[in-house]
């Protein structure tokens, strides 16, 4: 039986620029108000990594994320959005093939789109693009028709063709043509569910608005909870060098390269008048004293 | 989506070093830091890369490095099939209903019961795009010039179907303007309308690999949309057995391997290979005749 069915799940190599980088930042969990979506520029830090035998060639999946420390050099936590990119145009026209009038499709105008992204659009590019529609009524709330999807199964450059000529209402049909602005493409699903058989099979309509995306990949959300502390720093306090000077009191903690960490000023609080020590202080330093770097200590 | 959470310390990214050029010495002859100076850098997440002296780390060509936190991932692309699906007629349930709702949008509400084709026509609209010079051809008179070049003249029918008007609107030293596919008792409202510049060149890369110009030409219809002759309804299903199938069966496997020998045993074997009446219908003109 030549039946069957298939999924599979791949590494992408889709290329970085068919992809949105979106990220947030919250100081705290608590803080999640007003939480304002920034744009990062996939091309600077989103880098594919190479198959080691063929330095030319994408490795697939494995990519890294360069994020740059002037953004994500605060204490927080980042969310980071990486999706496929969305492309916004104008329906042209909904309408058949002429030789295959039962193929319905909708038509796109390739001049209307950025020029960076009109290769795209070559025949049989947007194949697999995710089909989103805005409504056609302004001020609804929401601009953007929900759960409503279609995936583009075809698409080729079409000429149109006046067909029934002689009849003064007729419409054009497409007819394939490569030297055309208008790409006819045929979308999927257009059923209607079994429970309900008679709900349209819509695609669109001219003149509306639409979201087209790529799904060249699953959108990946990340949580990056940047810290000041984790298991190594608090092993400097454990285990690294110290030195306590005692002719000023300085505690210095280094980090395991010998590099100043912390420095502490210790003294002691003394009643001013019997002079009776009171506390024992350890106050952290934070204009660094340089003397105390360890090698020149124990330089000796 | 896959949702990532990591944990990263900022403190692998501070700067830690206090290059010795960035120390001085105060008025009490004590060595302090002079945090003024362009390499001092100790507690902060430098933008660019430097190195242990505070400068900056460049690259071959002079530019600085920027200063990344890096994030390895795993990009995945989940696929699937789509399925079959299957044409069936479909009968409307109610009359036809014999006005259109008022407000009534075939995309927001879905088929409307008993709405009928008409409900769901546009209203013709204009759209433009443009192509090459190729059905210029169509519109030019079969006199030619001393030269061997196209005469294209204004009002004349050039289609050999006289139900169909081909031909030229207007024609002048910068451009032709033609209809293809008009209806010759309405050539303004209907047909294709192209405009071919005569001094504009596009250029494009043919079938056999070579180089080839053409005349820039502009089309434009006042037809768009859905009307009577791009439209219709019908019901599209998706059955069940076909959820997650993506083709047809093709191929009816209807191999039984006759061992010969064991005669008495071959009948019984030949009946375990039916299961089910639909395995006599496989098997109706092979081993088992009915």
């Amino acid at each position: 039986m030549a039946t069957g069915n298939y999924g599979t799940i791949r590494p992408a190599d889709v290329s970085v620029e068919d992809v949105e980088i979106f990220y947030s930042f919250t100081p705290s969990r608590e803080n999640v108000s007003d939480v304002q979506l920034l744009t990062l520029d996939p091309a600077e830090v989103l880098l594919p990594a190479n198959n080691p035998n063929n330095v030319s060639e994408i490795f697939g999946g494995l990519y890294t994320l360069k994020l740059p420390t002037d953004i994500f050099g605060t204490k927080g936590y980042y969310n980071i959005i990486i999706r496929p990119k969305q492309i916004r145009t104008t329906i042209q026209d909904c309408a058949v093939l002429v030789d295959n009038q039962d193929v319905v499709g909708i038509v796109f105008d390739i001049n209307s789109i950025d020029t960076n992204l009109q290769n795209r659009f070559e025949n049989g590019n947007l194949v697999g693009y995710r089909v989103e529609y805005l409504k056609e009524e302004t001020g609804t709330g929401q601009d953007k028709i929900q759960n409503l999807f279609r995936i583009i199964t075809s698409n080729n450059r079409a000429l149109p063709i006046s067909q029934n000529q002689g009849n003064s209402n007729a419409s054009q049909a497409y007819t394939f043509n490569d030297n055309s602005s208008s790409v006819f493409c045929t979308v999927s699903p257009s059923s209607a569910p079994s429970i309900k058989p008679n709900a349209t099979p819509f695609i669109g309509n001219p003149q509306q608005e639409v979201i087209i995306t790529n799904t060249f990949f699953d959108p990946v959300m990340l949580e990056i909870e940047m810290v000041e502390f984790d298991d190594e720093t608090l092993a400097y306090a454990l285990f690294s060098n110290q030195t306590k000077s005692l002719e000023d009191g300085i505690y210095t903690i280094y980090n395991f390269g010998n590099q100043i960490y912390r420095q502490y000023n210790l003294y002691e609080v003394k009643d001013q008048f019997s002079g009776k020590p009171l506390y024992e202080v350890r106050e952290q330093k934070f204009d660094i004293d340089p003397t105390k770097d360890f090698d020149d200590i124990t330089n000796f | 989506m896959q949702y990532i959470r990591k944990k990263i310390n900022l403190e692998n990214f501070t700067v830690r070093a206090i290059p010795k050029s960035v120390l001085t010495k105060n008025s009490e002859g004590k060595t302090i830091i002079n945090t003024e100076s362009p390499n001092y850098y100790y507690g902060t997440i430098p933008e660019f890369k430097i190195d242990d002296e505070g400068n900056f780390i460049l690259t071959p060509f002079g530019q600085k490095i920027k200063n990344t936190i890096d994030v390895d991932i795993f990009i995945t692309q989940n696929i699937d099939d789509m399925g079959m699906f299957t044409d069936v007629p479909f009968v409307p349930s109610k009359e036809t209903l014999p006005e259109k709702p008022i407000g009534f949008n075939s995309f927001v509400y879905g088929r409307l019961a008993g709405a009928p084709v008409n409900f769901y026509y546009n209203d013709p609209f204009s759209f433009t795009g443009t192509t090459d010079d190729g059905l210029l051809g169509e519109v030019a008179s079969l006199i030619k010039t001393n030269s061997g070049g196209n005469i294209f003249t204004p009002n004349v029918n050039t289609s050999y179907n006289p139900n169909i008007y081909n031909g030229v609107l207007y024609d002048d030293s910068e451009k032709t303007v033609y209809k293809i596919g008009a209806n010759p008792n309405n050539v303004p409202n209907t047909g294709i309308k192209f405009t071919t510049l005569k001094n504009e060149f596009g250029k494009k890369v043919n079938v056999y690999d070579k180089n080839e110009s053409y005349k820039i030409t502009f089309f434009e219809s006042d037809n768009g949309g859905r009307n009577n002759y791009n439209t219709s309804l019908s019901a599209l299903l998706k059955k069940e057995e076909y959820l997650g199938v993506v083709f047809p069966p093709e191929v009816d496997s209807a191999v039984f391997i006759n061992r010969g020998v064991a005669d008495i045993f071959e009948r019984h074997a030949l009946l375990s290979e039916i299961k089910t009446t639909n395995d006599i219908d496989t098997n109706r003109g092979g081993f088992i005749r009915i």
